[in-house]
């Protein structure tokens, strides 16, 4: 992280008061955290293993509804591998094992009850590089409805398609287009059509793996934008190398190192008052 | 002052003159270490376009005139007094001809039949099997004088092919100089035709050079291909995908790994021993046919099989496994909607390379009893047949001359096999491949 946007707050830099070229341009505008928001996820005592090594320890964490939660760190810190643990993604690693509890809407999603196939329809993900499949643009988005039979009939598809890419805020620029490849579409647009694809069964969480990464900045702020856009409906969950992403787009900021949870609140709070000097040197640029 | 200027360290112009000249003296070095690198790879290409050349030249120039023949047409007076009209197989139409030949050409054979024997020669047997034909079916022609179409025979053939020469010491060539006079006798006559040797292509083997054909061999070959192709595919992208996408990583997937790895190194030749112990000798199937070949190549095709689509299944980016896993796509949906359509120019080409090593092998062939005469052309799965490459075999290891040319086409007619499948290799590639 080389660029330095937020004031420090008084009292959280004693010990290097002479350091103040931190303070560079006024800070963003914040969201604040709805604090009516039902919580979604709950997290508790988590920890994975990638066969000895442990990735995560013991991260407790509850995750609200229609909000954006962004989880920051640097590289390495355990945020994806948590990312990951919410839609059993780390199942399709050989080695990895989750341990600790991880509820959404009170129900364990590691239950032996639970379906992952099931659980990752209603928990949607996008990646950090555009992935979309090597069919065409309609394809990509009718292919989750189509695989748990969510559309009736060819028109009901058709419809899903059109409003998924309309909320993904792609139809405009692909309407014209829908049977062309979807891997030809710039890397922006691809990632749109993820998050169409995503989208398109209805999920109610979507995970989102440093989604802009490989974007330019006009890209990424229509990408942000979007997800600002579907905070009303879904509950968000966005992992980021961008502290001012993080604070451009999310309610709620996560701040793990070394695969632990340092801190949690509202993104307003981590990014003014954060309590931990960790948290402090990190979004201030001072490691990571 | 100038010179305190210049803190100590940095170049002086001089010195960044020096630099320049270094530089561009070992770039000199890197250029020419470049162009040399470049020319042995050009002698190389060069040194094996050579030889790719040298050796389809050579096939060519020695198998070209295989593809046509002579026939000779002949006059014959069907004789009642020596034809049975009830049975006309038995008569000796070759003596017949020979005899009227002789006689037409004022020529009195000796009491040992030296000069009939010297002209039978001349023509293939298959003119008794014409002859006698024609007169089963219409009778009525016993008694007319008819001209009769049947091949020269192999060394008469390759007189006019210019392969018997006449500047050859007679005891040294498989011609006497009489029998050359009357050859170009018939050919002054109008009576020796030259056209393409559609018999090649139509008929089986036979130890007639001028009659045996590579039909048998390219039908046991393709049926072999059918069955190989019917058990390995299955079988290979099968086991391929279950190891690679399901089967739970650990010592004994690893130790699987190993032996087909090993497996794909193993002489061909074993695979025809097991082959003859297990599908002849312990599970009795027919000796020699298209199944139990099929069968043995399939077994030696499996292993290239299951690496090439192991391979190509892991070349397909992960990115789209996970993109497919996270939709909610289950292991199979993402294997067989995603995976495998991306894998399957690679499982292709694996396949039909396999498949053309396999059409090409002899050795395993040898075991099951495939290097024999087999002069019909198989009609089914079960009957003996040969096969192209032993076919070749059989033909090079043969007395007669004309069957060396013969052995040059069957090896085009080989080659000419493994080039239209090669073809289809890259044209399913081309119709598969995606981007991604």
């Amino acid at each position: 992280m080389k660029f330095k946007i937020f004031h420090a707050p008084d009292g959280a830099n004693s010990g290097s008061g002479d350091t103040d070229t931190r303070v560079l341009t006024p800070p963003p505008v914040l969201h604040s955290a709805d604090p009516d928001a039902p919580t979604k996820i709950t997290a508790r005592e988590v920890s994975v293993f990638y066969g000895d090594k442990q990735a995560l320890h013991d991260v407790s964490l509850d995750i609200p509804d229609k909000t954006v939660t962004a989880l920051i760190g640097p590289s390495g810190c355990g945020k994806s591998t948590f990312l990951r643990t919410m839609n059993r993604m780390n199942d399709t690693i050989p080695g990895a094992r989750v341990v600790g509890r991880i509820e959404m809407d009170g129900e364990d999603v590691n239950a032996k009850s639970v379906d992952p196939v099931l659980l990752r329809a209603r928990v949607g993900m996008v990646f950090q590089k555009p992935n979309p499949f090597p069919k065409t643009i309609y394809e990509n988005v009718a292919y989750g409805p189509r695989i748990h039979g969510l559309a009736d009939g060819k028109p009901e598809l058709d419809g899903i398609v059109e409003d998924s890419l309309k909320r993904a805020g792609l139809w405009e620029e692909v309407a014209d287009r829908l049977h062309s490849p979807g891997t030809g579409l710039s890397g922006g647009q691809q990632q749109r059509l993820v998050i169409a694809r995503a989208i398109a069964v209805e999920p109610e969480v979507i995970l989102m793996d440093e989604p802009c990464s490989a974007l330019d900045p006009i890209a990424t702020a229509r990408i942000e934008e979007l997800i600002d856009e579907l905070r009303e409906r879904y509950c968000i969950v966005i992992v980021t190398h961008s502290m001012a992403q993080a604070a451009r787009v999310s309610q709620r900021t996560a701040f793990f190192h070394l695969g632990r949870l340092i801190e949690t609140g509202d993104t307003e709070d981590i990014f003014t008052n954060p309590r931990e000097r960790r948290t402090l040197d990190y979004i201030t640029g001072r490691f990571g | 002052m100038t010179d305190a200027a210049i803190p100590p360290g940095k170049p002086t112009p001089a010195a960044g003159a020096e630099r320049t000249d270094r530089l561009r003296a070992g770039l000199k070095r890197r250029y020419a270490r470049e162009g040399r690198f470049k020319l042995y790879g050009l002698l190389a290409i060069g040194v094996a376009v050579g030889f790719l050349l040298l050796l389809l030249g050579r096939i060519f120039d020695q198998g070209h005139t295989a593809f046509y023949a002579h026939t000779l047409t002949v006059p014959v007076y069907m004789d009642p007094a020596r034809i049975d009209q009830a049975y006309p197989q038995g008569t000796n139409f070759e003596q017949l001809v020979a005899e009227q030949q002789l006689a037409r050409l004022g020529i009195a054979d000796d009491e040992q039949g030296t000069q009939s024997t010297a002209m039978r020669g001349l023509f293939s047997s298959e003119l008794k099997f014409v002859a006698a034909d024609l007169i089963r079916d219409r009778p009525a022609l016993i008694g007319e004088t008819v001209p009769i179409p049947a091949p020269l025979s192999d060394d008469a053939d390759l007189y006019f092919k210019g392969e018997i020469s006449r500047d050859t010491p007679a005891d040294q060539r498989r011609l006497s100089d009489q029998q050359l006079a009357w050859l170009d006798g018939m050919k002054a006559d109008g009576m020796v035709t030259s056209h393409f040797n559609s018999a090649l292509f139509t008929k089986g083997d036979s130890t007639e050079p001028e009659l045996a054909g590579v039909l048998g061999a390219v039908v046991g070959s393709a049926l072999m291909l059918l069955v190989t192709a019917l058990i390995a595919l299955p079988l290979g992208v099968g086991a391929a995908l279950y190891l690679e996408e399901f089967a739970p990583k650990g010592r004994i997937t690893n130790l699987i790994e190993v032996n087909i790895n090993n497996l794909a190194a193993v002489p061909s030749i074993i695979y025809g021993l097991l082959g003859l112990a297990l599908f002849i000798n312990w599970m009795h199937l027919p000796r020699a046919s298209p199944l139990v070949g099929g069968l043995v190549l399939a077994l030696m095709a499996l292993p290239t099989i299951i690496i090439a689509t192991r391979s190509s299944l892991k070349a397909v980016p992960p990115s789209i496994r996970e993109a497919a896993l996270a939709m909610g796509a289950s292991k199979t949906q993402t294997l067989f909607h995603h995976t495998l359509p991306l894998a399957m120019p690679g499982v292709m080409t694996g396949a039909i390379i396999s498949m053309a090593h396999a059409l090409g092998e002899t050795a395993p062939l040898l075991l099951i009893g495939m290097v024999s005469f087999v002069p019909g052309i198989p009609a089914g799965l079960s009957e003996p047949t040969g096969a192209l490459p032993s076919l070749i075999y059989i033909w090079e290891n043969a007395s007669e001359r004309a069957f060396h040319e013969r052995t040059a086409a069957a090896i085009m007619v080989l080659l000419a096999f493994m080039i239209v499948m090669n073809a289809a290799a890259v044209l399913l590639r081309r119709r598969f491949e995606r981007r991604w």
